[in-house]
């Protein structure tokens, strides 16, 4: 799958939720709304997301992630056999209750306000998809082209798979994360016969695999406590659940995006350190596209990418979704204009880091300012191409 | 059955309430608590028996203990941190406030560990500074809900009996 233009420019996902979308999202979980009557506000959320993307001139855009609490834990309603359960519910049923106190106060959170999908039987995906819901309405209104994030396979059985609660339907974290690659498989293909032009396979706990047991402790995802191993066995394993998701996929565009995370705008709470350790790995993935962060000093230089990216495209991270000032569109072609070096212009697509509103309580920015830095991204992309060519 | 919130009944709660101002009786039983703690016999564990029910109260391993239980410094973090949220329930209740979730979260700083272990002389044993964090989910605005912690606050008893000086009568017996 292709795109005729050079530097599309595109998003990661999320879009800041309206106040209202918030408090039907709250409703919807206490079961004080129905399905139907959450829709019909979510639609409405949506088609504002979808408005601000356009009028920035995004080519390939998504649903703002409008209907979801954040970007995996809403699989527990979609997916049968996944329940949303908080870190109050759940540190009842683990022997290791203290990481779960760090946690809580590394995070400075209660134990009620964290909630985690768990595996707690086998899995079965309800009528709605995974997102087919979600495309099906974006297609409907807009005649842009539609990216669709999807929790990769490794996020999923990283943060679902609780000893104790999941291993009474799944012998082992690793059968359970072949039954996830192939649920989502499944779910890609129904996607690109929906229309759908790119799905993005979310995995920003990547980057805790491999950034040291201090940092381990400010998850925003509990049960990947349990499930901390040495960082190549885990690197290996979250290549072969990409691998077996995206097998025999064909007619889609499939990337995976990796974060240092996005649930606070102090950049020190956040991780830190290059891709320098997860290039060699995400260079065995059979993907097409390596959707990273680069605009926060925190993910290094672009030069780490240099020895492995190969024929992969990059969705470059050119714009900080978390601060107020908005990068300039000469600032977006300097760093281009670095990356050219040794990738070709056809390859690079524009991103910002990573979404606007992860995580639907906490957005890290407002929708004026995201919408003014995806414009910046639209008109440095204009810029780049009279540069490098496309008439 | 009267009003429930918070899975009180309201209207008890009322004749509780009204019973403790006019009865001295239930005043008099309501305002002394006792508890026998033993020791089981080897290393650093011990039991509490508090009316019908019993809990263990051991050492970490850092301590030389066997890390089966809380200790019992912890048990004071843990009993002001029960008596705020009960405190709250309570006073939310009689307000009328219904509670979605509730959690303190609690971290006491000892003055000098090394007083305790026979190491030092310098300063005390006991608790310096404790820092209660409420984070509360309830069903009315920003300042009920702090109006009602503060009220929490002021009326604890256990928070009365760490911040205030407490006569402490030591007693001993030789029984063999």
């Amino acid at each position: 799958m292709n795109i005729s233009r050079l530097f599309p420019v595109t998003v990661v996902g999320s879009w800041p939720r309206p106040k209202w979308l918030l408090e039907a999202l709250r409703r919807r979980r206490e079961g004080a709304i129905s399905q139907e009557e959450f829709d019909a506000i979510a639609d409405e959320a949506v088609l504002l997301a979808v408005k601000y993307q356009e009028d920035a001139g995004v080519d390939i855009l998504s649903d703002g992630e409008q209907r979801r609490d954040n970007f995996y834990s809403f699989i527990a309603g979609k997916v049968y056999g996944i329940e949303l359960k908080t870190v109050a519910e759940i540190v009842d049923l683990v022997p290791d209750k203290s990481r779960f106190e760090m946690l809580l106060r590394s995070l400075d959170v209660p134990a009620y306000s964290i909630r985690n999908p768990v595996v707690t039987s086998k899995l079965r995906v309800g009528p709605r998809g995974i997102a087919r819901d979600e495309a099906l309405f974006l297609k409907d209104h807009t005649i842009r082209l539609i990216k669709v994030p999807l929790p990769g396979p490794y996020l999923l059985t990283r943060s679902s798979w609780v000893p104790g609660i999941s291993d009474r339907y799944y012998q082992s974290r690793e059968d359970l994360g072949f039954e996830y690659a192939k649920i989502l498989r499944e779910e890609i293909i129904a996607l690109r016969d929906l229309g759908v032009f790119f799905i993005q396979l979310d995995e920003p706990v990547l980057t805790e695999v491999v950034y040291g047991p201090d940092q381990s402790q400010q998850t925003f995802m509990c049960a990947a406590l349990f499930s901390r191993r040495n960082p190549r066995e885990e690197l290996e394993f979250a290549v072969e659940l990409i691998n077996e998701t995206v097998k025999g996929v064909s007619g889609i565009k499939t990337g995976i995006h990796v974060c240092r995370g996005n649930w606070s705008r102090r950049e020190e709470a956040l991780l830190k350190g290059d891709y320098v350790p997860l290039m060699p790995y995400l260079a065995e993935t059979k993907v097409d596209q390596l959707v990273l962060e680069f605009a926060t000093p925190r993910a290094g230089d672009v030069e780490t990418l240099k020895d492995y990216i190969g024929d992969k495209e990059l969705g470059y991270g050119v714009v900080n979704p978390r601060t107020d000032d908005v990068e300039s569109p000469q600032e977006i072609i300097s760093r281009v204009n670095k990356i050219l070096r040794f990738m070709d212009a056809k390859k690079i697509y524009l991103n910002p880091d990573c979404g606007f509103g992860t995580f639907a309580e906490a957005p890290v920015n407002t929708p004026k300012t995201a919408f003014k830095k995806l414009r910046s991204m639209r008109i440095a992309a204009e810029e780049l191409r009279k540069l490098y060519g496309e008439k | 059955m009267g009003e429930t919130i918070n899975g009180i009944d309201v209207d008890k709660l009322r004749d509780l309430l009204k019973e403790a101002e006019r009865n001295p009786d239930l005043v008099s039983k309501i305002n002394r608590w006792t508890a026998r703690v033993r020791w089981l016999g080897e290393g650093f564990n011990f039991r509490s028996y508090v009316r019908n029910h019993s809990f263990l109260i051991s050492e970490p391993s850092e301590l030389g203990g066997p890390d089966t239980s809380p200790n019992a410094v912890e048990y004071v973090l843990s009993a002001l941190g029960a008596c705020y949220a009960t405190g709250f329930v309570l006073n939310a209740t009689k307000r009328g406030v219904r509670v979605r979730n509730l959690e303190i979260a609690l971290e006491g700083e000892i003055d000098n560990i090394l007083v305790f272990l026979g190491l030092s002389n310098q300063g005390h044993p006991g608790y310096r500074r404790i820092v209660a964090k409420a984070y509360i989910d309830a069903e009315a605005d920003e300042k009920t809900i702090k109006e009602i912690w503060e009220e929490t606050v002021r009326t604890s008893p256990v928070g009365n009996t760490l911040a205030r000086q407490v006569e402490i009568i030591p007693e001993v017996k030789i029984v063999r």
